[in-house]
């Protein structure tokens, strides 16, 4: 019995150190990494998690804050905002969404389509609004978009007979789609014209020998070889948009009208963020954003299943060497 | 405990900031372009960079010297005063000190902070509080202290206004009101201003009023005799007789602000129960008001279409362009018309006149709304009642008349108005009746929901998305939906 309880510890021990001798390396150079993750990404989920079960605000301060339940949670679901700005969320991601693929599969494929030289100039501008600063970029569209007698898009419409009109108040939609769409389109060009480039040209090649037209060599060659790009553009796009409200803060602020164009996130950033008051309400900011996180879960879980996100990344079934 | 609360007051912003923006930056809000700070602008622009300047004053080597910190804001550059007040006092009040025989001594160290964002400095305090390295004395709104008091980062000073009743007697009765939460003081005013209705007086002659008529208009609204009745029959006049285009007889705030809830005041709206501090909407007046703000668009066409949330830059020009008959804003919007947007004075005086907001109707009372800034003193603070002493000092007609002349803000003391400094100003000796008939905003740790609530069912209103029937209901059940017991409804 005596030489068990010795035997015990002795084996833990050679346990422990097999174990840092196996993957000790690994976990050193993972370190900076996982200190990373740990830090800026699991613990503010845990603290926002936390946060929405309490009514911490700057009234209660750190030190007068008490645990709630689920008020906060309780009193999203009794607000008649919150069926007005899902709305507004799920209109807003699908339509800049569908935008954003659409655009950029077009700018893609028509880019490497032309010679190479056009082809990348036209990349390279399309790229400018990602490379031009947030607020600059959003104050170039609320200039463009003024009311009348101001702004560069009544100006040019005009001689259309478009009437002129404060765009932002009018059709606040309208820009705020194509102020989100324009940028993200850039992204997926990027990646689907890489795709593009990356397909072997023994295809194209192949098909033109067979008498196929462009469409027939898009429709059957070009999009069935980029669904992985346009998956992995689709669910990353819709979980960026879920969280980005930068440009409708600057735009419209969440306006006109009874909430025109404030989404999930926006209203979350309102509420725990950014008061004039001075009374940030913290901890229903938090559960607004741990709502946020569920629906971005369940979205992209539906997404992956939709896409056959399984089958996309199995083995292929013929290795060519 | 400071070390801890420290990192915890960074650690619940940023916990905040990285679940909800984990593909997005996070610019901070734009605020408004103009001088006031009192209200959050729909309205986009550039966000600006915050100036942070210093100043200490005269050092001091002998006796017990106590260094007092203090933090104020504009965000206007020319309210530079707010800070160079408490420097300047701190001569007056080591005289004193000395003439006790105290061995006390202070020197002041005052920050001045100007083109930054208003909730970027609001939440530095609050940080600054949480981690215990708040300064002695903070500038802010009045209705600021509901959420630091609630929090205990201020301290009260009625036992040492009791202490010190000399100190602030000549403040102006009216404006204590907005320096307590639940019947405590909690702050000092520092500054006021009120919001007037401005008028084109040639495009009023141009309607065929008379030089006397159109001279008389603020005393006939003082009295109660012209009314927000007849305001709105003018400007419907003056766009049939296309005096003004459609849309441009009346121009209220374009974006969301504490302006709106004159015309709520003006229909006998309350918005706190002094008994029990409580929020209050006065369901009547909240369909008044929203019925004028829906009717003024929709019916009347005497302000244009999808107004509220348009910009305020370009607010200012079309009204500086002489072409919109009424517009209320701040009196400090006069300076701003003659400073920034280069209206000669001279071209001012001859055709804009000022007045109160009319009466509702006949036989009510005029009416404005004052946003007082205030000085409180924090809890931090290990010199507090030396922090309240140099405020009384800051206190003085010959003060706060450089700082109202300069920054274009109404005295908060009754003996300025006598001051030369202040008389000598053609246009605050003019206004200052007004803060007669000033209100103001709740103290009260809600108001932001309050407001956003009635703000935005005022949006829907003016946009034609509901009636203001419908919209009074359902702005009411939000409120209560909200703020639960914290709310009277009447």
């Amino acid at each position: 019995m005596v030489g068990q309880e010795q035997a015990m510890p002795s084996a833990r021990f050679s346990a422990i150190s097999g174990f840092w001798r196996n993957h000790g390396t690994a976990l050193f150079f993972m370190l900076p990494a996982l200190v990373v993750t740990l830090v800026l990404f699991l613990a503010p989920a845990i603290i926002t998690l936390g946060l929405a079960f309490t009514d911490t605000a700057t009234a209660t301060g750190l030190s007068r804050w008490e645990w709630i339940g689920w008020a906060n949670f309780e009193q999203l679901l009794r607000s008649s905002f919150t069926s007005i700005i899902l709305r507004n969320t799920v209109f807003y991601v699908s339509t800049t969404l569908a935008l954003n693929i659409a655009l950029g599969l077009g700018l893609a494929i028509l880019s490497v389509h032309v010679r190479e030289g056009p082809g990348r100039f036209f990349r390279a501008l399309w790229l400018l609004p990602r490379i031009t600063p947030s607020v600059v970029y959003a104050l170039m569209w609320v200039w463009a978009s003024a009311s009348p007698p101001f702004g560069i898009i009544n100006q040019v419409l005009a001689p259309f007979g478009v009437e002129p009109r404060a765009w932002l108040s009018t059709d606040p939609w309208l820009i705020v789609i194509m102020i989100n769409g324009f940028v993200g389109a850039s992204f997926g060009m990027i990646v689907f014209t890489s795709a593009i480039q990356s397909i072997p040209e023994d295809l194209f090649r192949a098909a033109r020998v067979d008498g196929a037209s462009a469409w027939q060599i898009v429709r059957r060659i070009t999009l069935p070889l980029l669904r992985w790009p346009i998956l992995f553009v689709f669910v990353y796009q819709a979980m960026s948009l879920l969280a980005s409200y930068e440009y409708i803060l600057l735009t419209t602020d969440g306006g006109p009208g009874l909430y025109g164009t404030e989404v999930w996130s926006l209203w979350a950033f309102h509420t725990a963020l950014n008061s004039y008051y001075g009374n940030l309400q913290f901890g229903l900011g938090a559960a607004m954003a741990t709502v946020l996180v569920l629906i971005g879960i369940v979205v992209s879980a539906s997404l992956l299943r939709l896409f056959h996100f399984g089958s996309l990344v199995s083995e292929p079934r013929v290795e060519i060497s | 405990m400071s070390a801890r609360r420290s990192w915890m007051a960074s650690a619940i912003p940023l916990s905040l900031i990285f679940a909800m923006s984990a593909c997005s930056t996070t610019p901070s809000p734009a605020e408004e372009g103009s001088a006031d700070p009192s209200g959050s602008a729909a309205a986009p622009a550039p966000e600006p960079s915050a100036v942070v300047e210093t100043r200490t004053s005269e050092t001091i080597t002998e006796g017990d010297v106590v260094t007092l910190r203090a933090w104020t804001i504009g965000p206007d550059a020319p309210s530079f005063y707010r800070r160079d007040n408490l420097i300047d006092a701190a001569a007056a009040l080591n005289e004193e000190l000395e003439a006790e025989g105290s061995d006390q001594r202070v020197v002041v160290e005052a920050s001045f902070e100007s083109g930054g964002a208003w909730a970027d400095y609001l939440q530095k305090v609050t940080l600054a509080a949480e981690s215990g390295q708040a300064p002695d004395i903070v500038l802010a709104g009045h209705e600021n202290m509901a959420p630091w008091a609630s929090a205990g980062y201020l301290v009260t000073l009625d036992d040492l206004l009791a202490q010190y009743p000399d100190a602030f007697a000549d403040v102006i009765p009216r404006l204590w009101d907005a320096m307590k939460l639940q019947g405590v003081t909690y702050a000092i005013p520092q500054d006021t201003e009120a919001r007037p209705m401005y008028y084109r007086k040639d495009l009023l002659a141009e309607l065929g009023w008379s030089e006397e008529d159109i001279e008389s208009l603020p005393d006939r609204v003082r009295s109660g005799e012209w009314t927000m009745q007849d305001l709105v029959q003018t400007a419907q006049e003056a766009v049939e007789a296309g005096v003004v285009d459609e849309g441009k007889g009346w121009y209220h705030r374009p974006t969301k602000g504490h302006d709106h809830y004159m015309f709520y005041y003006a229909n006998g709206g309350r918005m706190q129960d002094p008994e029990s501090g409580k929020l209050v909407i006065t369901r009547d007046a909240l369909e008044k008001h929203f019925q004028l703000h829906y009717d003024a668009v929709n019916t009347w066409n005497i302000t244009p279409k999808n107004f509220l949330g348009s910009d305020f830059r370009q607010w200012h020009e079309t009204v500086t362009s002489g072409t919109v008959l009424f517009a209320n804003a701040g009196t400090w919007t006069w300076a701003e018309w003659i400073n920034t947007y280069e209206v000669p004075e001279e071209e001012q005086w001859e055709n804009v006149g000022f007045t109160l907001i009319p009466a509702a109707e006949p036989g009510g009372e005029p009416t404005t709304l004052s946003h007082p800034l205030v000085y409180m003193v924090t809890e931090a603070s290990e010199n507090q009642e030396l922090a309240f002493r140099l405020l009384a000092k800051a206190t003085t007609p010959e003060l706060n008349s450089r700082h109202s002349v300069e920054s274009a803000h109404l005295a908060v003391l009754t003996s300025q108005i006598d001051d030369p400094t202040y008389a000598e100003d053609e246009f605050l000796a003019a206004a200052s009746y007004m803060s007669e008939y000033t209100n103001f905003i709740p103290n009260h740790p809600d108001y932001g929901a309050y407001d956003e609530v009635i703000f935005r069912f005022l949006s829907a209103v003016q946009a034609g998305e509901m009636s203001p029937a419908e919209a009074t209901e359902a702005a009411i059940q939000e409120l209560q939906a909200q703020l639960g017991d914290e709310l009277i409804v009447e």
